[in-house]
């Protein structure tokens, strides 16, 4: 490996040259193929059953997310002005090409159905604007005593009133948000203010948000890791061949990526954060070694000098890149594609940085020459194996007071499995929005005023059971479960379903009284009022709540936050009711954005969690094999255990909740931690087999690797703590999250594991 | 609830024609001899109405349905007869000649009361089927502006392919294509096209028969395209002028039933 590594040095040029004409192609590539996958459905795993069913219920039903426009007067609605613009406004959006004319739905387009003394009145509840105060007042009553659209259509102080726009998944655009933005503000006057709102603007808002957010980031994320890598290698050379390293092989992964035609998703952004972080610890290394070589050698040639430096350190970088590779390949268990892809990209970014590290370096250094020696404190250079008081004394300390450092670590890993316990999992968007955002203020404003901007199906199948939801018993049993969640539950706001409709016909068909509002006991009668009501109703509205053989059942629970404790709070009151649907042979199952959103989430989580445990068993075993040590082995994962504990311990004491990217950071610490731990390692047994005295070897490691890690921590951290300064939460959390775990790491190489390695008395005999 | 005069309004609908004279014939021409087709005073039939939703699920209802021609009125009066959760349920409705709205009733056999319906849309779709209303006839001639597009053949017959645009914009249908076939104005196919122009739905005429002289459909089929839903209506049983009374077209007829 070394000699052909020595070779390669001849042919610095061609290798020079091959590497960027390969980055030439990857970038030519990724201008043509890559694209971005904003979709959020296409994140999920098709052939998960919860997914399978979900997706078809959305197509029995037509279920849809909706876009919420809402209009409020305080004055109130039932005047001219107000009705005059709820008509327009329902055209227009009626007319948008994204929009199906009968997915909107407002008090201009409902039907009102009500009960008279001789029989039953299908109206329109407008079509012309009433003008006359009479006429106003009319339309107001008859909106008040209909409760399938007073506090769902027109909020119950009668300020503020809705149109829904459902849409499909894949419609939403930027321009497309804008130009309902226009539309809606074109409306507005002194008196009427217009909201919009819906989980296709909170969802597509985000999509776009992050990646927008992070482009104007990384290139601040990039110059402040440049301005400090600059000060801590004190080369400008150096500087830009270490991160020359890094954007190589973010552009191979990302330039493969765009080769074999998959697509960038959300998680995908977070390959460069990894490479990065990863990437310039080699750099970093190689560096630190080289320098303190031509700081001893100040006349050594070039070549000797790389020659040596890749002597001593390819060892340990091709350990680090392997070991992390592979702790990114256990990401495959995941069922969810896209980290697959984050897992298998990261892991040939890794594999990519290493090669660039053994050869483009090489080469570059080759071409461009060294750094310049720095003079050293003699006084310092204790017989040539130190250049650091600090890090000597540093080294002591930390083993004299090595109790400290174990019940420290004890201490804290018992803290953060505590705090672990606090962790919960979000799969809540618009908790990825600031409080004080014009997207949360509005979500929150239309929530006050009506049932809620979020929604979780309940699907009640059959399966093939037909005409079960005739049933009254059967249809009593829904409408006791819906009273009860919605009375039971702050967070639900309304409840919808057939029983709905079969509560007002029956109202309906006896005059309108209030003691008809019930589920008729028998059979035949809700066969009829349903009959009834689909000829003279829209049809379409009972296909969004029953399929056509009334074997399965649409229940909607409308939620005010969309938070998984929203959701799991509903699931859990549902849940007592599978018995009793069970003794009619009807199964529960879930359908919706929410609920999907919410076993993505756990799904990512639980893959998270067992490639985790599968990474840290495979690392284990690799570094056992490549120190020929068991105990090694185990020491190495010591590390990446406490900065995992921290990392959920913190999230857990701080409320952050777990999500798609807090989940997959966790990996980092595995990919960080290791490399340090090797790093470390190799440093340890190098020395150890030229000296006797533990205190020696422990106290030349931390010179030499010590240093550089902490380098390569304070690089990292700086770069990423630039995030904070984010305007999108998710991307402040990340970049503190990043931050703490190279701190973590760090911390937790030079101090818990070097006292480990010092008690366990690996490579000393003992007693020694 | 709307109209239930369904013999009769198939029949006007599908747009019929008498006897060809000129064969320079205007847009308006054609269609008011398609709408002016001769009926009976009554008729008598069943018909059997089969939805069919975007999964292929069916629902099939069975319907004996009678009506009449008064002059200034027209009845006519349903009543379910399968499914059975529904059977027995009646229908009544009169239209009348004048601006007067429709009067309709509806019987359901559990509720054991005849109720008063009153509706004021026209393009209210027949009982949850893909046809409205006015698709079944009560349509008026000057709604819309005629414009005889072409002459075809439609499976091997020569048809007037007419185009009828709506006069009022916020009609449902921007406009209409209609296929009537040469030989006798009977319609053969017509395509409706939504608000924005693009095609709604299909109509398509399966079977046309001459009935005691008169042209009667009694096999049709209307799809939309845009929702992937359709329904199919059949009659069977098709009798006219058997002298239907008028009596018949009372509450108490739709208590008792036939």
């Amino acid at each position: 490996m070394e000699k052909i590594l020595n070779k390669l040095l001849n042919f610095k040029w061609i290798i020079m040259i091959v590497i960027l004409a390969i980055s030439l192609l990857f970038i030519f590539e990724m201008k043509e193929n890559t694209r971005m996958e904003t979709d959020l459905d296409e994140y999920m795993p098709e052939n998960h059953p919860a997914f399978i069913y979900s997706d078809k219920a959305e197509s029995w039903f037509n279920i849809n997310d909706g876009i919420i426009i809402a209009i409020q007067n305080k004055k109130g609605v039932f005047n001219t002005e107000t009705l005059d613009t709820l008509k327009q406004l329902t055209k227009r959006f009626q007319k948008f090409e994204e929009i199906n004319k009968d997915d909107v739905t407002s008090l201009y387009t409902a039907d009102n159905i009500v009960g008279t003394e001789d029989g039953m009145d299908v109206k329109r509840f407008y079509k012309r604007v009433p003008k006359s105060k009479e006429k106003l007042e009319n339309l107001r009553k008859n909106v008040k005593s209909n409760e399938m659209i007073y506090g769902r259509l027109i909020s119950e102080n009668e300020q503020v009133t809705v149109i829904i726009a459902e849409i499909g998944d894949d419609v939403f655009t930027q321009d497309f948000y804008s130009r309902i933005l226009k539309t809606a503000e074109a409306s507005e006057t002194d008196d009427i203010k217009i909201y919009v709102a819906g989980r296709p603007i909170v969802e597509g808002t985000m999509a776009l948000l992050g990646p927008a957010d992070m482009k104007k980031m990384v290139p601040i994320v990039i110059l402040v890791i440049l301005v400090v890598l600059f000060i801590t290698l004190r080369s400008f050379k150096g500087t830009l061949i270490t991160l020359g390293v890094v954007f190589l092989s973010t552009i191979w992964a990302f330039g493969l990526m765009a080769l074999v035609g998959i697509p960038i998703y959300a998680v995908s952004t977070m390959i460069p954060v990894m490479l990065i972080a990863i990437g310039v610890a080699d750099g970093i290394h190689l560096y630190s070694h080289l320098q303190t070589f031509i700081n001893h050698n100040p006349k050594a040639s070039k070549r000797i000098v790389v020659k040596d430096m890749l002597k001593h350190m390819w060892k340990p970088v091709v350990m680090t890149s392997v070991t992390t590779a592979v702790g990114f390949i256990s990401l495959l268990t995941s069922e969810v594609y896209p980290v697959k892809y984050f897992g298998i990209f990261t892991a040939f970014g890794v594999m990519m940085a290493m090669v660039f590290s053994l050869v483009f370096l090489p080469a570059a250094i080759m071409i461009f020459g060294l750094p310049k020696a720095k003079i050293i404190d003699k006084e310092e250079d204790k017989e040539g194996h130190s250049h650091s008081k600090l890090a000597n004394n540093f080294a002591s300390l930390v083993i004299k007071n090595k109790y400290i450092s174990i019940i420290g670590t004890a201490a804290i890993v018992i803290l953060s499995i505590i705090g672990m316990q606090e962790i919960w999992i979000n799969s809540s968007f618009l908790d990825k929005f600031e409080d004080t955002s014009e997207i949360v203020l509005t979500d929150k404003f239309i929530n006050e005023n009506f049932g809620g901007t979020s929604s979780l199906n309940l699907i009640l199948d059959a399966d093939g059971k037909k005409d079960i939801f005739k049933d009254p018993e059967v249809l009593k049993l829904v409408n006791k479960m819906q009273k009860d969640v919605d009375e039971k539950l702050q967070v639900v706001g309304n409840t919808f379903s057939l029983t709905d409709y079969v509560n007002r016909m029956n109202k309906v068909m006896n005059a309108d009284k209030e003691e008809f509002n019930t589920i008729p006991d028998s059979k035949n009668m809700i066969a009829q009022y349903l009959l009834l009501y689909e000829m003279s109703g829209d049809p379409e509205n009972l296909n969004k709540v029953v399929d056509y053989d009334y074997e399965k059942l649409n229940v909607t629970f409308q939620l005010k936050k969309d938070d998984s404790n929203a959701i799991n709070s509903a699931l859990d009151i549902l849940k007592t009711y599978e018995d009793d649907f069970k003794k009619h042979g009807i199964t529960m199952n879930y359908a919706g954005s929410g609920y999907k959103g919410l076993v993505f989430t756990d799904l990512i989580l639980e893959g998270q969690i067992k490639s985790l445990i599968l990474s840290l068993l495979t690392i284990i075993v690799l570094i056992s094999l490549m120190f020929k040590n068991i105990k090694i082995g185990l020491i190495s994962s010591v590390p990446i255990i406490v900065t995992a504990a921290i990392s959920f311990g913190i999230m857990g004491f701080l409320g952050i909740p777990l999500s798609t990217t807090t989940a997959l950071l966790s990996s980092i610490a595995i990919g960080i931690g290791i490399d340090y731990a090797v790093h470390f390692l190799e440093q340890y047994r190098n020395n150890a087999a030229n000296t006797d005295d533990k205190m020696h070897a422990a106290q030349k490691t931390m010179a030499h690797s010590g240093r550089a890690i902490i380098y390569n921590a304070i690089v990292v951290i700086a770069g990423f703590l630039v995030l904070m300064f984010s305007v999108f939460p998710p991307n402040r959390e990340l970049g503190a999250l990043v931050s703490l775990n190279m701190f973590t790491s760090f911390v937790g190489t030079l101090t818990i594991m070097l006292v480990l390695l010092y008690i366990t008395n690996v490579y000393f005999k003992k007693g020694k | 609830m709307k109209n239930l005069k369904l013999t009769t309004v198939i029949i006007i609908s599908m747009i019929f024609g008498g006897y060809t004279m000129s064969a320079q014939l205007t847009g308006r021409q054609i269609v008011d001899k398609a709408y002016n087709i001769p009926t009976g005073d009554d008729k008598t039939s069943t018909l059997t109405m089969t939805l069919t939703n975007k999964q292929g699920k069916q629902r099939i209802r069975k319907i004996k349905q009678f009506s009449k021609d008064m002059g200034n009125v027209e009845k006519s009066i349903m009543f379910f007869q399968s499914p059975a959760d529904v059977k027995n349920t009646s229908f009544m409705n009169w239209t009348y000649d004048s601006d007067k709205s429709d009067d309709q009733w509806i019987y359901l056999p559990a509720l054991k009361k005849v109720k008063r319906i009153s509706s004021d849309s026209k393009s209210d779709y027949f009982m949850g089927s893909d046809f409205t209303y006015d698709d079944l006839g009560d349509r008026k001639l000057d709604a819309d502006t005629h414009k005889l597009l072409k002459t075809e053949k439609l499976n091997g017959v020569d048809c007037y392919v007419v185009e009828s645009v709506s006069k009022d914009e916020d009609y449902m249908y921007s406009k209409t294509k209609t296929w009537i076939r040469k030989s006798n104005f009977v319609g053969m196919k017509k395509e409706f096209y939504d608000e924005d122009g693009e095609l709604l739905k299909i109509l398509t005429i399966k079977k046309v028969q001459k009935i005691k002289g008169f042209w009667v459909i009694t096999n049709s089929e209307m799809k939309n395209v845009q929702k992937n839903h359709k329904t199919s209506m059949v009659l069977t049983n098709v009798q006219i002028n058997t002298g239907v009374s008028d009596s018949k077209f009372s509450q108490r007829t739709m208590m008792r039933g036939m």
